[in-house]
């Protein structure tokens, strides 16, 4: 367990586009101001292109960084959690901002919740995503406000729509510079008259809203709701368990590791009834695929970034403030295609006389340091040459499904490979398309 | 019992339904195929008469436009292009100023036939010379300072597709390896996908057969919600995709096709198109357009591809008269330079020629030229946008009104007849 998440959460690197453009952004601002029409318009787009490209680059480096399994427990502990704190690239488009973001989560991943939203409160990302920079003394914008007590802290139904109004006016004065990435707390625009929330009254600010609203009996189950939807299952919870485990984790005073080491130790966790009933999201099956394949994340968009993006999740894009909704939503004709495609992608080699310059060029450089193939070949499946069907059906379910897999899917296995005579060639050739065929089955999808 | 289903079943459910003589749900993988193949043999359906069908052929890359549609007569052309300019007696000529690139003929052959439109110098304002921006920019139909959600056939469908029954047949279908952006959309329909090429056909269908036997397997009375929903989507996949390969397997080409995947795509859309499937719109892709250095043999070897597959294609649908049903047309995210670079390549560049093919398209030349007095390193400006191209298409072939599509209003072209 403390393997999984050692003490001091492992965060990913900054890309170097990224940290170049945010470090040309204070002169490129500057070069903006004063210009006006087609100049400026010009000098907007290529600033978009840069942001756009880093945003890429950095899509790109979390998939690396995800994909080491010494990170793959954080990587995944800190997309639930971005999925619960959600901003996305497509308003906020400034890739260090994003990074920013979830390099605050990750380093208040493991400490109290409290701290954490008190920290997101003050993420620049976030600032802009849900409007606090639009909030004035005069005129409070209540959207950060409205998500902070339905989204982070509490759910629908557990606050009045006067909480909002009152804790909206507590978050006044939050603002973020854009160019430099840096919260800023602006005094003159802040409301510090008295508030009365959740039946309190007081000059609070906002971390005094983010404190009341952990006080209410709610935030004790919200999160780790969030968290069995996230890891566990899409249909109703077992609320008996929920409570029990709400009140301990406000116990030890809403500490996150304290909530990790529970509830992944738990016997609700590997519970039968919550194994091979949960679909993937893309992200966990693009990673299980090439961890599970022992492959490293290509560098090309076309085998990463494009085929998540088919597959319905498109990475710092989520398609609102909910976050990605997952579940059955994941699956439709088109997805399933999609992720039955990039099975096919990686069980192929790279044709790279159709690779565009800039595609090769990022190749080359991936392969000089990669410690690992990006594509599956055949001969990988060579220790499986040898031994009767049956046994090699099991060991690609054991390898596959985690043993997972019902009686059914090891003897049409077993069937298929039972063809798989002749020479090795031949033979390691039928066992990497059971491989593939397996990876692409209603099994593989879940989890 | 083909006899008395006058069509095939379409949703799971009433597959289930027809096999329901005890045969269960453990034996679809069993019989379904062979009962399937049955069915769309003797039963394919009459295609609509109205129902129009668009090609869409990307050059995916960035094809040189210049030495596609060569305006062998302009010194200016021959000044930019030292080493790379074709030599006016090579170029398959179509006026006195233009001609096509030699390795073009099959295509040349469809000009003077009336079946293959040109349209020159199309491009957008404000071009973009990333690959995949530039790509998506034409696949969103967006401006290019604004990023879409959305495809431009997606949003076709969205509006084309709304309120109809739903059937699980594929409305768009696309060969290449990855859905095409062009078919993002705000709701769900039915689309498919095919990889391209039939190198490994054999095992593909092997796979799909031990895929069927795998989602058949996991059907036990006693299975969550999640995971029947995940059943009965691999099914409707698979059903889709056992009439496809079923159809692409039975398909009798009246045309012999070029022995190139680019052609043997083209083949599997002429064969989906025969069979009637409801598709409007299918996706086909050619690569490699991305001519740096050495451009003259690589972009020979993708014309000719294009030329001699687009022809058979072109032949094969006349010779199954469905040739006044469909439109082909090409797109590349980019033209090139028109300056050389010092690797006998070109470089990111705007605007380039696009084909429309079809009989029932309005052959030769359309637009206007590019001036090419431009100095060293400058780029082409564009004089038709591309979303005229889609506006036209939009209206005039697939009948959707195209500010539902594109937001506001291009002018038509008279590219259709």
């Amino acid at each position: 367990m403390d393997r999984l998440f050692a003490d001091q959460p492992a965060r990913f690197e900054k890309p170097h586009s990224v940290s170049e453009l945010e470090a040309a952004a204070p002169a490129l601002a500057e070069e903006l101001h004063g210009t006006t029409g087609e100049v400026r318009r010009t000098k907007l787009r290529d600033l978009r292109e840069r942001e756009r490209a880093a945003l890429e680059d950095l899509s790109l480096a979390w998939l690396h960084f995800a994909r080491d399994p010494a990170n793959a427990a954080t990587a995944k502990w800190t997309l639930f959690l971005s999925d619960v704190y959600v901003v996305s690239a497509e308003k906020v488009r400034n890739a260090a901002l994003i990074y920013d973001h979830f390099d605050i989560i990750a380093r208040h991943s493991l400490g109290p919740a409290p701290r954490l939203t008190k920290a997101i409160s003050r993420s620049p990302a976030m600032v802009m995503y849900l409007d606090l920079n639009q909030s004035r003394r005069t005129a409070p914008n209540e959207n950060f406000a409205r998500e902070l007590l339905e989204l982070f802290v509490l759910g629908e139904g557990n606050y009045s729509e006067a909480d909002i109004k009152q804790a909206a006016r507590a978050f006044t004065g939050y603002r973020a510079q854009p160019r430099r990435g840096e919260f800023m707390f602006q005094r003159r625009q802040h409301d510090a008259g008295p508030k009365t929330i959740f039946g309190v009254t007081g000059p609070f600010g906002g971390d005094d809203v983010i404190d009341l609203a952990y006080r209410q009996p709610a935030a004790r189950t919200f999160l780790p709701h969030e968290m069995m939807k996230f890891y566990l299952c899409d249909s109703p919870l077992p609320t008996e368990y929920l409570v029990g485990l709400g009140a301990s984790w406000q116990a030890a005073a809403f500490d996150l590791r304290w909530l990790v080491r529970r509830f992944f130790t738990s016997r609700l966790f590997f519970a039968t009834a919550f194994r091979g009933n949960f679909i993937k999201s893309p992200v966990q099956f693009y990673l299980g695929l090439l961890g599970d394949l022992g492959l490293e994340v290509a560098p090309l968009h076309r085998m990463s970034l494009n085929p998540l993006r088919q597959m319905g999740q498109w990475l710092f894009y989520p398609p609102n403030v909910r976050g990605w909704v997952g579940g059955p939503h994941w699956m439709n004709s088109a997805t399933l295609t999609a992720r039955r495609q990039l099975v096919e992608m990686l069980f192929s080699p790279i044709h790279e006389q159709t690779l565009n310059a800039d595609e090769q060029r990022a190749l080359n450089d991936a392969r000089a340091h990669a410690t690992k193939p990006f594509v599956v070949d055949d001969a990988q499946f060579m220790d499986l040459v040898g031994p009767a069907p049956r046994i090699v059906a099991e060991q690609l379910t054991t390898r596959f499904l985690a043993g997972d897999g019902s009686g059914h899917v090891v003897s049409d296995l077993a069937s298929f490979l039972s063809h798989a005579t002749g020479a090795p060639k031949f033979a390691v050739r039928r066992i990497a398309r059971a491989a593939a065929a397996l990876l692409q089955s209603p099994q593989y999808q879940v989890t | 019992m083909q006899n008395s289903s006058p069509s095939l079943p379409t949703t799971r459910r009433e597959f289930l339904a027809r096999s329901a003589k005890g045969i269960g749900l453990l034996a679809f993988s069993q019989f379904a195929p062979r009962f399937l193949v049955q069915s769309t043999l003797a039963e394919t359906p009459k295609p609509e008469k109205d129902r129009t069908i668009l090609v869409l052929v990307q050059l995916a890359g960035g094809n040189d436009g210049l030495n596609t549609f060569i305006p062998f007569q302009d010194p200016n052309y021959h000044r930019l292009r030292p080493t790379l300019a074709i030599p006016a007696p090579d170029v398959l000529r179509l006026d006195d100023f233009h001609g096509l690139h030699p390795a073009m003929t099959a295509m040349r052959g469809l000009v003077s036939d009336g079946k293959l439109a040109i349209v020159q110098n199309v491009g957008y304002p404000n071009p973009n010379r990333s690959h995949f921006r530039s790509t998506e920019i034409w696949e969103t139909a967006s401006s290019s300072d604004e990023v879409a959600a959305t495809g431009w056939i997606g949003r076709f469908l969205d509006n084309a597709c709304a309120g109809q029954p739903a059937t699980h047949d594929p409305v768009a279908v696309h060969i290449s390896n990855g859905e095409p952006q062009s078919f993002a959309s705000a709701t769900p329909h039915p689309t498919f996908g095919l990889l391209p090429g039939r190198s490994n056909f054999h095992e593909r269908e092997e796979t799909r057969m031990l895929l069927e036997r795998f989602s058949a397997a996991t059907g036990n009375p006693s299975a969550d919600a999640s995971t029947s929903f995940l059943q009965q989507t691999y099914m409707d996949t698979l059903i889709t995709e056992t009439k496809v390969q079923r159809v692409l397997g039975a398909y009798r080409a009246a045309q012999t096709y070029p022995g190139t995947p680019f052609a043997a795509s083209l083949r599997n859309v002429a064969a989906l198109i025969a069979a009637g499937l409801p598709t409007r719109v299918y996706f086909v892709s050619l690569s490699g357009f991305d001519t740096h250095a050495n451009q003259l043999s690589q972009q020979a070897r993708l014309l000719g591809q294009l030329s001699d597959g687009l022809a058979t294609f072109q032949k094969d649908l006349e010779r199954h008269k469905l040739d006044d049903q469909v439109v082909t047309m090409t797109f590349s995210e980019f033209g090139r330079r028109p300056s050389e670079n010092q690797s006998q390549g070109t470089d990111h560049g705007t605007a380039a020629p696009l084909f429309v093919m079809g009989s029932r398209v309005r052959a030769g030349i359309h637009g206007t030229a590019p001036a090419l007095d431009v100095a060293r390193n400058q780029d082409l400006k564009f004089s038709t946008d591309f979303r005229q191209v889609y506006a036209t298409m939009l209206d005039r072939w697939l009948r959707c009104p195209p500010t539902a599509v594109l937001g506001t209003q291009f002018p038509n072209l008279p590219l259709l007849a």
